[in-house]
């Protein structure tokens, strides 16, 4: 526990919060009554400050779990694989009488009798390629078949699922290593491969030089919002006078992304690298990985890289001999998706809620992690600087498109027949080849409905629009050219000229059998479920959102709903603190403007009168089920959340 | 505060220019200019977590040209380039050229947007909550809301009636979770016990059970509640608000003199609550001060006058009681005669006393100090409101309280044969009642009888701290004023009123008809006062008194340390001498 203590600034022991409920939880297998005010006594806290914590990171249990713990993916990809069908079977099979999920903040847990099992229903894993997954213990369960729990639960070892040989249209830079069969974790074998070459030519730069490589390469974050990451590098003064800190953010949780996931578990060390000379670059001597709480394999993968590259003196003090001190640390954080937003992100680090702070004035550059100058970078966005360094900034600049430059790594799930990554030039494919050449198409006799081209925040195209895009002609003019879904280049400007964004760069593909109230709901749940709660309209408006998704799926649609749901999404987008706001937002507002007949359908009951008779929801789905005319069935509850389709 | 230098910005609310100092916030810029923004989590005295998005307006900042220099429009003023989308006004401060909407049709589409998301899982309990008529929600959804609900679902279910310590109870559904209360616990209160869990539309306001909201300003937390959520366990469900006659008036119960308003109905005091007077107490008080009014409704409470006749209390009228007492004082010699006073006495009534024991040749007065633990928050040690009054008004020359031991020594011994006891009570000299019982003159003036009351010769009810008019000097040297918030109950009568009355019965004092005269003589002969009135001292009170001020401490400052603990320890001594031989005496404290 010191250890863990001694990680962060002695002014900051609070910061050693989460840490030490992970080790409290390890240990005893859930945070009891006594370790809340124990932890705060250690850290000189108040018991609510450590209450607080326990309550708002779900993977911390107040009471015991089975002696295997399971959790169940629930969300978007996983749910139209099977993930609910997988928790029913599951649930039947080790004979778990699990509650229906009612009124309340996080899914149960439900133990069996025995108290052997126990199963959870988490938000997205972050392996929708392999959908669906589970957590048995500590290890990831990937593309389970539902109907073979046995199976299953007898073979307790992960596997991480590969796809063979990169596609040809792919230019693997960052993933050249993955899913090799030679490859493996360790140093030795990152230095046969000529690692930490860059980190070695990078301490011969100046800093100034590096961000200006870094600056001319036109990167972009890879994280979601796709910021200039040179842009954002400046914002740090070379003579700034209070500790830098350099954080990795590797809490990917945007459902559909499953990228870092790969880097994190099978090259560590290219990640590291990128971390130490982008520490150099930024004078941070202190870097901190934020890895989500569900990732407990790669936290060990990333320790013990640490570990070796410290025995090389990569990191540790006077590193190469160059003078410069440095040293990376993990943080595992506890199941919070609003981790993964920069600000809330330190917030988390420092031991707190995950509450995103207000900018102004708290942007991280300037009042980041401990009221100091603070980078947030993406995993991939880190290991890309390692590339920048090697090429040079211009000729990385070459790759992808202007404005839109390098690689990036694409993740397809859902509806496609070979769902996995691929690492691209940005720009280099268009959506229809990434989904029919490089995913392998569509199942057999279905047909594209929609696809959500960034995360599932990203706002859905539907396959049957028409999209005017501005197209640069090779002799510079700009000319806007009208095109299908399958036209349009997987680049930024490209996906947000066509109405969506690139996003975190998770692709979900959903065919003609989806039901989209079910999509949509299945994606409001998430979000309902990871708003921090911080401020109204996103608080409100998320659980909001997906009560009415919810009762429109039950049959209990109004005609107002749409409308409803419309101008919900209105309220909370652009009026939040943080892009939360948008993210939850988004999905609502292009789902019901694009699917209206669908909508429409299942909202076909007349609004009650506002005041008495006094109804509940419940009273309106009571009565006789509507008829659902564009669909083929009535949509039961069950049927169609355990299959996902109709 | 602005300083003097501070330099002005200008800035545009609402297509107005105005100008405000660097550092105003634009929420309060906004209110100056007359367009209020409402706010939930905003409160100026606690840090802006921009929670509640009620603030939300339009901001633009000036079109800057190729030379770096505004663009200038029709009328030369900056063009606006206004940012699509919408702010806070609370975490910002105005700069140069800065401009706002208030009024949009954006902004009034954020504020019904807002206002809808916090009424959907709000119980709407109006009727039965004890916010109603004061309630921000109420309030800001009349004037920026919807009229009618669109939610159609089941509300979320939180707890309800939570004891969240002695004094606070707790409804979480009606809570619209925009943490002023836990700001302040950490930011002010400096006791962080209240904190969110759960998380999401689940999200829920508490303390963890190991450790409640019981510090000593667990109240204000009630006070900055904009919703109905924080209730006084003492007023709740006692009286609606919009009944309450509202008087402003200070506390009484130390030496710090907090700005407060009495919340009264038909002369029955239900509450009292902070007034903002940032030379004083900010907008806070303590729970001690704020909840201390109880007694003036005590059992014990004097409501008849009393005469020693035969041996025997018996019922009196004032005229027969004054003469009785003026009677008795002329009985014996000047150094027979002792008058305690007491420092929660008004400047006029220490005045008055002064002028009493002048006329009748008294030395031996002096007043009861009171000095306990104080805090570093709003308690003072001193516990008497007005001891500064006593050091200026009294007349006596040797720190207040330095005499009273040996005027109790004296009333022992037998040498004293007269004791005038003024609001305070002799148990707390260690004077006995057998000792009290031998004196041939035992006047007491006071609110609650007691067992010295029994001994009397002469019983005189007077008024408690809300019943009077007069003034007060606090602890760091400003003279404020009370105000009578009800009418005092039995024959209880003004102090001033029966020491005026009584000075005129031994002969001394002249035509002092009214409180204003007593002030007006004190403002003619003691320099301090001079030019003031009664009126003239204003709700905030006027900064008369230069006191040894504390230096601010710093950690590292060892010098003003050295000198602040010096000041304090020479302050303390006097109470600590007459509290020390009171504890040796095994005497009740109070």
């Amino acid at each position: 526990m010191d250890e863990a203590i001694a990680r962060y600034p002695s002014d900051h022991r609070r910061s050693a919060a989460m840490p030490l409920l992970h080790l409290w939880q390890e240990h005893f297998g859930f945070i009891s009554d006594e370790a809340v005010p124990w932890i705060a006594e250690k850290l000189g806290l108040q018991p609510i400050n450590i209450f607080e914590l326990v309550t708002f990171y779900p993977m911390f249990r107040q009471k015991p779990a089975g002696k295997t713990h399971i959790r169940v993916c629930r969300t978007l990809s996983c749910a139209m694989a099977g993930g609910f069908e997988l928790m029913e079977n599951l649930c039947a099979s080790l004979k778990i009488q699990r509650p229906p999920d009612g009124d309340g903040m996080h899914n149960p847990i439900t133990v069996s009798a025995d108290g052997n099992y126990s199963v959870e229903f988490v938000e997205c894993l972050a392996s929708c390629g392999t959908a669906p997954v589970c957590m048995i213990g500590e290890q990831l369960h990937e593309q389970v078949n539902p109907s073979s729990i046995g199976d299953v639960l007898r073979n307790q070892t992960s596997n991480i699922k590969h796809q063979t040989a990169p596609h040809p249209l792919e230019h693997r830079l960052i993933y050249k290593s993955i899913g090799r069969t030679d490859w493996t974790t360790d140093i030795d074998c990152y230095l046969r491969d000529s690692g930490y070459e860059q980190l070695k030519q990078a301490l011969t730069m100046s800093r100034s030089d590096i961000v200006n490589k870094v600056k001319n390469s036109g990167l972009r974050g890879r994280g979601g919002a796709g910021f200039s990451c040179g842009l954002k590098w400046s914002f740090i003064k070379p003579d700034e006078k209070r500790p830098v800190y350099l954080i990795c953010n590797a809490d990917e949780s945007e459902p559909g992304t499953f990228k870092d996931r790969y880097i994190i578990h099978e090259d560590p060390h290219q990640l590291l690298e990128g971390i130490l000379i982008s520490c150099y670059a930024l004078n941070a001597r202190t870097a901190y990985i934020y890895i989500r709480g569900e990732f407990p394999e790669g936290a060990k993968v990333l320790e013990r890289a640490i570990e070796e590259a410290r025995q090389h003196n990569f990191l540790g003090k006077n590193i190469l001999g160059s003078g410069f001190d440095v040293e990376v640390y993990v943080h595992r954080g506890a199941g919070a998706y609003i981790c993964g937003e920069e600000t809330g992100l330190i917030e988390s680090l420092e031991g707190k809620r995950g509450y995103p702070r207000i900018k102004p004035p708290y942007f991280p550059a300037v009042l980041g992690l401990y009221m100091c100058p603070t980078i947030v970078n993406n995993v991939e966005t880190l290991c890309a600087v390692k590339h920048i360094i090697a090429m040079g900034g211009a000729e990385y600049a070459r790759l992808g498109r202007p404005n839109n430059t390098g690689t990036r790594i694409l993740c397809v799930s859902g509806d496609v027949q070979r769902p996995g990554y691929f690492e691209l030039e940005v720009g280099a494919a268009t959506m229809g080849q990434l989904i029919y050449e490089m995913a392998g198409g569509l199942r057999p006799g279905r047909k594209l409905k929609a696809i959500i081209p960034g995360g599932s925040s990203a706002k859905v195209l539907r396959a049957d629009e028409r999209f005017k895009l501005k197209v640069k002609q090779p002799d510079g003019s700009v000319i806007e050219q009208e095109m299908s879904i399958n036209d349009i280049p997987m680049d930024f400007d490209s996906l947000a000229a066509a109405g969506s964004m690139a996003g975190s760069g998770g692709v979900i593909v959903l065919d003609d059998s989806r039901d989209m109230v079910w999509v949509l709901n299945n994606i409001n749940e998430f979000y309902a479920h990871e708003s921090c709660g911080q401020c109204t309209p996103c608080r409100e408006g998320s659980l909001w959102m997906q009560k009415i998704t919810d009762r429109m799926l039950h049959g209990g649609g109004v005609v107002e709903d749409p409308h409803t749901l419309k101008t919900i999404g209105d309220n909370i987008a652009g009026r939040t603190i943080c892009a939360f706001g948008e993210a939850c937002a988004w999905p609502t507002q292009s789902f019901v403007e694009k699917f209206p007949e669908e909508f429409a359908a299942r909202a076909q009951k007349p609004v009650p009168p506002p005041l008495p008779p006094e109804y509940t929801p419940e009273e309106l789905i009571e009565e006789e089920s509507i008829p659902t005319v564009p669909l083929a069935h009535d949509p039961g509850w069950e049927k169609a959340g355990a299959a996902g389709t109709v | 505060m602005s300083e003097p230098n501070t330099p002005m910005f200008n800035v545009q609310i609402d297509g107005v220019w105005h100008q405000f100092p660097k550092g105003t916030r634009v929420i309060e810029a906004c209110e100056q200019a007359g367009s209020y923004v409402p706010r939930y989590c905003y409160h100026k005295k606690l840090s802006s977590p921009g929670n509640c998005r009620m603030c939300l307006i339009e901001m633009g900042f000036p079109r800057l040209g190729p030379d770096r220099k505004p663009e200038l429009g029709a009328g030369g003023k900056p063009i606006i380039n206004w940012i699509p989308r919408p702010q806070i006004s609370c975490a910002q401060d105005v700069s140069e050229g800065m401009a706002v909407r208030t009024n949009s049709p954006l902004v009034k589409e954020c504020q019904r947007g807002v206002m809808e998301f916090l009424l959907i899982n709000h119980p709407l309990d109006c009727p039965i909550c004890d916010q109603a008529g004061e309630c921000r929600l109420q309030e800001f959804s009349v004037d920026f809301g919807n009229s009618k609900s669109r939610f159609l679902e089941n509300k979320v279910k939180k707890p309800k009636n939570i004891v969240l310590g002695p004094r606070v109870t707790l409804d979480d559904e009606r809570c619209i979770l925009c943490s002023r209360c836990i700001r302040f616990c950490q930011e002010i209160a400096h006791d962080d016990v209240l904190g969110f869990v759960d998380r999401g539309s689940y999200t829920v306001l508490t303390a963890h059970p190991g450790k409640r909201l019981e510090d000593n300003y667990s109240l204000n937390t009630v006070d900055i509640c904009p919703v109905g959520a924080l209730t006084s366990t003492d007023f709740r469900f006692k009286m609606r608000v919009w009944f309450l006659k509202e008087t402003k008036s200070i506390c009484t119960s130390c030496a710090t003199g907090c700005n407060t308003i009495i919340g009264t109905r038909e002369d029955v005091i239900y509450r009292q609550t902070p007034r903002e007077n940032d030379h004083v107490n900010s907008c806070w008080m303590c729970d001690y001060g704020r909840l201390n009014f109880k007694f003036l409704e005590a059992e014990n409470r004097l409501l008849e006058l009393q005469i020693r006749s035969n041996g025997k209390l018996v019922a009196a009228d004032w005229p027969a009681a004054i003469a009785q007492a003026a009677l008795q004082l002329k009985q014996v010699t000047a150094n027979e005669i002792a008058i305690v006073a007491s420092g929660r006495m008004t400047n006029e009534e220490l005045w008055l006393t002064s002028q009493l024991a002048k006329s009748l040749g008294v030395q031996m007065i002096d007043i009861v100090p009171r000095r306990e633990p104080g805090d570093d928050i709003l308690l003072s040690e001193d516990r008497n409101p007005n001891t500064n009054g006593a050091r200026l008004v009294l007349g006596s020359t040797s720190e207040p309280g330095a005499k009273l031991m040996a005027i109790a020594e004296a009333v022992k011994s037998g040498q004293i044969k007269a004791l005038v006891m003024l609001k305070e009570n002799t148990m707390h000299l260690g004077i006995s009642v057998e000792q009290l019982a031998q004196l041939p003159v035992f006047i007491v003036m006071n609110i609650l009888s007691n067992e010295a009351t029994e001994k009397a010769t002469v019983v005189l009810p007077a008024c408690g701290f809300a019943e009077k008019h007069g003034s007060m000097i606090n602890g760091k040297g400003r003279l404020q004023r009370l105000n009578r918030a009800v009418r005092p109950p039995g024959k209880a009568r003004d102090d001033w009123e029966i020491l005026r009355d009584l000075l005129q019965a031994v002969g001394g004092g002249d035509s002092l008809s009214s409180i204003d005269d007593v002030f007006r003589r004190i403002s003619e002969t003691i320099p301090h006062f001079a030019g003031l009135t009664l009126s003239k001292i204003g709700d905030l009170g006027v900064h008369i008194l230069e006191m040894e001020e504390l230096p601010p401490t710093h950690p590292s400052d060892e010098k003003a340390i050295e000198q602040a603990v010096a000041i304090q320890a020479r302050r303390r001594a006097v109470g600590q001498q007459v509290h020390e031989a009171r504890k040796a005496l095994g005497v009740a404290i109070d």
